[in-house]
């Protein structure tokens, strides 16, 4: 084994063997795993049952209100209430009711009609809007009766109309916004992994500065193979820790998926949950099941087939290791600046900067795939391994050339970067009790 | 042994830093088996050129050679560097550590670890092996540097200020080890400001001051070279008696009454004056017990070499000021 071999096995089987990278690897997926039930679990639980005191003044509404196992509505009448301060007192003093809701006479007339809710533990803005909903419903039951029209012929005038995308030279229908989504994890993985990895690569460069062993081992290996050898080193406890993370993540769902929760993470449910709201009042309940079942299939369609898988993987693992070469390299060149982690500040700054707008970019091409800034994004080295895979998920036809130059671009970069954070580390580790300034660092790039 | 090639030579060393000359054509040899000290104020360019054989940085001119060869890089497996500022990883333990360092100079694992066991009973800390090294005294984590400096059997070995952090008892284990080394066969480069050791090991001696070397030689030659005619005198008699018996050639240095009729004085011959002659005039005055050359400490030469080369500075500079006025 040569002797950067030995460097990166050091910088491996060091960080690897932490209790720090078992505990990360192992709860990293767990956590994640959690949330993620965690928060489609608590959207599918049934809130408690609500008891609603409805003061109705226009003496009309209340009996068309629908009402509901979870929204129990009560006339005010029945508890002798006329007018809106006994209601508010009533609820205050009675423990039976939730929620006291006054409709104004005049809430049927405008187009804006405003009610008034009052509560004692304030209401979930789902609650508020179901309730909104109700109020909804009822005033337009009313409105159609008095225009005569049936419920038969208002159906037809609410018809829904969606928009299937298609693209044309492949002729395939696609989930452009989904499909965009997918891409943008990819890059926000490859954004994470930069910015905890490069920072583990300057830290690992303060400590051998700081710890003086570094000038014993530059008298063994040349100042470039160290650096090298730390940052593919650190690459492969990168590479090593996602792909348990992403092992880990799918066995856990899987049988998560398999035995606990039978059915919470199928399609079907996910979009039901989705639905659930939409559908809460209408004049009939529209044929929720056809509706839920096709974003279902669009769903699996979008993880089966319109995901150009192959080639993403790829593409991803290339930028993943071309976006870390070359941010980890002027890392590397930082600590090497530097005398201690609390003097990075200054020249973190500009190295962080495009990768945070790289982030920001990938995320608005989620919505503007096309957009001028995408575009260059896609093809700056410093952003484009988080913009490129946006992109790329949402079809890659027609993007061969781009995707090409992207590349060259970036290996061609990362070679720059390389070199010049080659120059500041060989003269800067052997600097010590001083921070570096721009300038010097500038100076050291022309020593010989 | 001078007619051997030596083992490291540095030919018309020049190294500037961003306008600032570290190493001014300094040239020096280090004979084979031998120790040789490199001395020098703070700053005068030892490091730059240490930095220079272990090929951390390269020279802007001049040559390195190493048994008469040009300096290379697989020359790294047969130099041993112990620099000023070193350490080692905190978090890692000490064997697996002593291993790393001794692979990287180029040694295979099992040979590695076969070795450094028996340097490990040899300092009798065999018991550290698994421990890291944060929880080691300086003095501890000093001596797995040292063992790791030489683990690999250099031929050429460049210790920089190798005593600082031990004690007395563990200064002089490792004094005795550096010599056992010279004795095998090892060459040792000492950078030190502890002069005491350099008079106690060191065959040879280069002193830099400035980024220029203003002095090398043999230890004994140098010592010569810097002993004045100064003889301290122990006689039996009054130091009136010896200062009346003879006139002129010679000064008083010091003068100790020891007893009632016993003293010592220091005293310096000039003009040319012969000890011999001396003596000749003060034997009839006092009864002369001892007589020995004052030879000059290393200590005292580095200061009087130092001084005179920033004096004789100070003079050409105030000749150019002269000059200008």
């Amino acid at each position: 084994m040569g002797k950067i071999g030995l460097i990166i096995k050091r910088e491996y089987t060091t960080r690897v063997k932490k209790k720090s990278f078992l505990l990360m690897t192992i709860l990293g997926p767990i956590l994640i795993v959690g949330f993620l039930v965690g928060a489609i679990w608590l959207g599918q639980q049934e809130e408690k049952n609500l008891k609603i005191l409805v003061l109705d003044d226009t003496y009309v509404l209340s009996n068309t209100l629908l009402q509901s196992e979870k929204y129990h509505l009560t006339s005010s009448q029945d508890e002798g209430i006329e007018n809106i301060d006994d209601g508010k007192t009533f609820l205050k003093e009675h423990d039976q009711y939730d929620i006291f809701l006054y409709l104004p006479g005049n809430i049927v007339s405008g187009n804006t009609s405003v009610g008034k809710l009052f509560y004692k533990e304030a209401p979930s803005s789902n609650v508020q809007r179901h309730l909104e909903n109700i109020v909804d419903g009822s005033i337009e039951r009313l409105r159609l009766k008095e225009l005569n029209i049936s419920n038969e012929d208002y159906s037809r005038l609410k018809n829904k109309v969606q928009l299937h995308t298609i693209d044309v030279v492949s002729n395939e229908e696609k989930n452009v916004g989904m499909r965009a989504g997918v891409g943008f994890i990819f890059g926000l993985m490859i954004y994470m992994f930069i910015f905890m990895y490069g920072i583990q690569v300057m830290k690992g460069v303060i400590e051998e500065k700081s710890n003086r062993i570094v000038e014993v081992i530059v008298s063994s290996v040349k100042p470039f193979e160290l650096m090298m050898g730390k940052i593919i080193g650190i690459m492969f406890v990168g590479l090593t820790q996602f792909i348990i993370w992403v092992l880990l993540s799918l066995t856990l769902t899987t049988t998560l998926s398999l035995t606990v929760f039978p059915d919470m993470m199928s399609p079907q449910k996910m979009a039901e949950t989705a639905k659930a709201e939409q559908v809460a009042v209408g004049i009939e309940l529209e044929p929720v099941n056809s509706e839920t079942e096709e974003i279902g299939k669009e769903f699996q369609d979008l993880i089966f087939n319109q995901i150009p898988w192959g080639l993403m993987i790829g593409l991803f693992i290339f930028y993943f290791i071309g976006g870390y070469l070359l941010y980890g390299s002027l890392m590397a060149a930082v600590g090497a600046a530097v005398d201690s982690e609390t003097d990075t500040q200054q020249f973190i700054l500009p190295i962080t900067a495009p990768l945070i707008f790289g982030y920001i970019v990938a995320a608005m091409a989620i919505d503007n795939p096309n957009s001028i800034a995408v575009e260059w994004c896609s093809q700056i080295p410093f952003t484009s391994p988080i913009v490129m895979l946006v992109r790329v998920s949402m079809g890659a036809e027609g993007l061969a050339l781009e995707i090409i130059t992207s590349m060259v671009l970036l290996i061609g970069t990362f070679i720059g970067t390389t070199w010049i954070a080659g120059r500041i580390y060989r003269t800067g580790i052997l600097m010590y009790g001083k921070k570096a300034s721009y300038k010097e660092m500038f100076k050291w790039l022309r020593h010989k | 042994m001078t007619n051997e090639t030596p083992i490291f030579e540095a030919k018309n060393i020049v190294k500037e830093y961003s306008g600032h000359r570290a190493l001014d054509n300094v040239s020096i040899k280090v004979p084979k088996q031998s120790i040789f000290g490199l001395l020098g104020p703070n700053g005068a360019g030892k490091t730059s050129l240490i930095r220079i054989i272990n090929q951390i940085t390269a020279p802007d001119s001049g040559e390195i050679l190493i048994d008469g060869k040009p300096l290379q890089r697989e020359h790294v497996s047969q130099i041993g560097y112990l620099p000023e500022e070193r350490g080692l990883y905190k978090k890692m333990k000490i064997g697996e550590q002593a291993i790393y360092l001794a692979q990287l100079k180029g040694m295979p694992k099992k040979q590695a670890k076969q070795e450094l066991m028996l340097w490990f009973k040899k300092f009798e800390i065999d018991t550290w092996w698994s421990k890291k090294v944060e929880e080691l005294s300086k003095g501890m984590a000093q001596k797995i540097q040292f063992i790791t400096t030489v683990i690999h059997r250099p031929k050429l070995l460049i210790l920089d200020e190798p005593f600082s952090g031990f004690d007395p008892i563990n200064t002089n284990l490792v004094k005795e080890e550096i010599m056992k080394l010279r004795d095998e066969g090892a060459t040792i480069i000492l950078s030190t400001h502890n002069m005491g050791s350099v008079e106690e090991i060191c065959d040879n001696i280069a002193l830099i001051n400035n980024s220029k070397k203003i002095l090398g030689g043999k230890v004994n030659d140098v010592k010569e070279q810097f002993s004045e005619e100064k003889y301290i005198i122990e006689f039996k008699g009054t130091g009136v008696a010896f200062a009346n018996a003879i006139w002129g050639g010679w000064e008083m240095v010091n003068n100790e009454q020891l007893g009632k009729n016993h003293a010592k004085a220091t005293i310096k011959l000039t003009g040319g004056t012969q000890l011999n002659d001396f003596l000749k005039g003060i034997i009839n005055a006092v009864e002369i017990e001892s007589v020995n050359k004052v030879i000059p400490s290393m200590n005292e030469i580095f200061i009087r070499a130092v001084e005179n080369e920033s004096n004789s500075k100070k003079e050409v500079t105030n000749e150019n000021t002269n000059q200008d006025g």
